[in-house]
């Protein structure tokens, strides 16, 4: 009820989302960055084998960099297992340390 | 007094080595687990595959797992045994104990998780924010706004 009484008088905050909202035709106060899902964690992975180099080659791309957890959505848990089962996997030569 | 841990050893064999050779340093890593009262629990034998970089002059190898539980005096002897021998172009030994009891132990956690949902009849699966459809919007909402 409270709500109702405000809707007539656009106050700071809500006032620009609104703005925003009829550009947009959608409905959504918040506004969040997309949200990336961690793959370790929906296919509830626990243990990051170092042997599966298979499973790895996605996070390691092109120049063979381990691929940043800002891109790829991994959790930190599992990016830090990641990052240990990647540097393993390269000791034994499964992944490469660079390309060129 | 060295505590028993769980390892694992991988080492690449030169590709020349011959099948005989390969046996032959099984059985001695075998025989050097056993005369430090380790427990020899696992083989397996890669075969032949191709590396990701060259070692030394060689573009492939032939990987062999051992799995064993031992002490740290162990490890230390194989690795000391198995850098000096020419047909091993690389080795990695890992203790793996830690990893897999936590591993278990998460999902130990999350079997009880859902077995704690599945007696309260709530949707198995855990809550999940946001679907992906809306994200997208406000993806969109975020660059005009720029």
């Amino acid at each position: 009820m409270a709500d109702e009484r405000r809707s007539g008088s656009p106050s700071g905050g809500r006032g620009r989302g609104n703005a925003k909202n009829t550009k947009d035709g959608g409905q959504r106060r918040g506004m969040f960055r997309r949200r990336k899902i961690c793959k370790f964690c929906t296919e509830k992975v626990d243990y990051i084998d170092y042997k599966d180099a298979k499973m790895l080659l996605p996070f390691v791309p092109e120049r063979a960099k381990i691929l940043p957890r800002r891109i790829s959505g991994v959790c930190a848990m599992h990016q830090r297992k990641l990052q240990t089962a990647i540097k393993r996997a390269r000791q034994l030569a499964l992944l490469p340390y660079m390309t060129d | 007094m060295s505590q028993i841990r769980q390892y694992e050893l991988v080492y690449i064999m030169s590709p020349d080595a011959t099948e005989q050779e390969i046996t032959d340093l099984h059985t001695q890593v075998e025989s050097i687990i056993a005369r430090y009262q380790g427990e020899f629990q696992k083989t397996e034998n890669w075969g032949r595959r191709r590396m990701a970089f060259r070692i030394g002059k060689h573009r492939e190898g032939t990987y062999v797992l051992e799995v064993f539980k031992g002490t740290g005096e162990l490890t230390k002897e194989l690795d000391r045994r198995l850098k000096v021998i020419d047909n091993v172009i690389r080795h990695l030994i890992v203790r793996v104990d830690e990893e897999l009891r936590v591993a278990e132990r998460d999902r130990a956690r999350r079997q009880a998780e859902t077995q704690r949902r599945i007696d309260r009849g709530l949707p198995v699966g855990g809550p999940r924010r946001g679907a992906s459809d809306d994200d997208r919007d406000d993806d969109q909402a975020d660059g005009a706004e720029v």
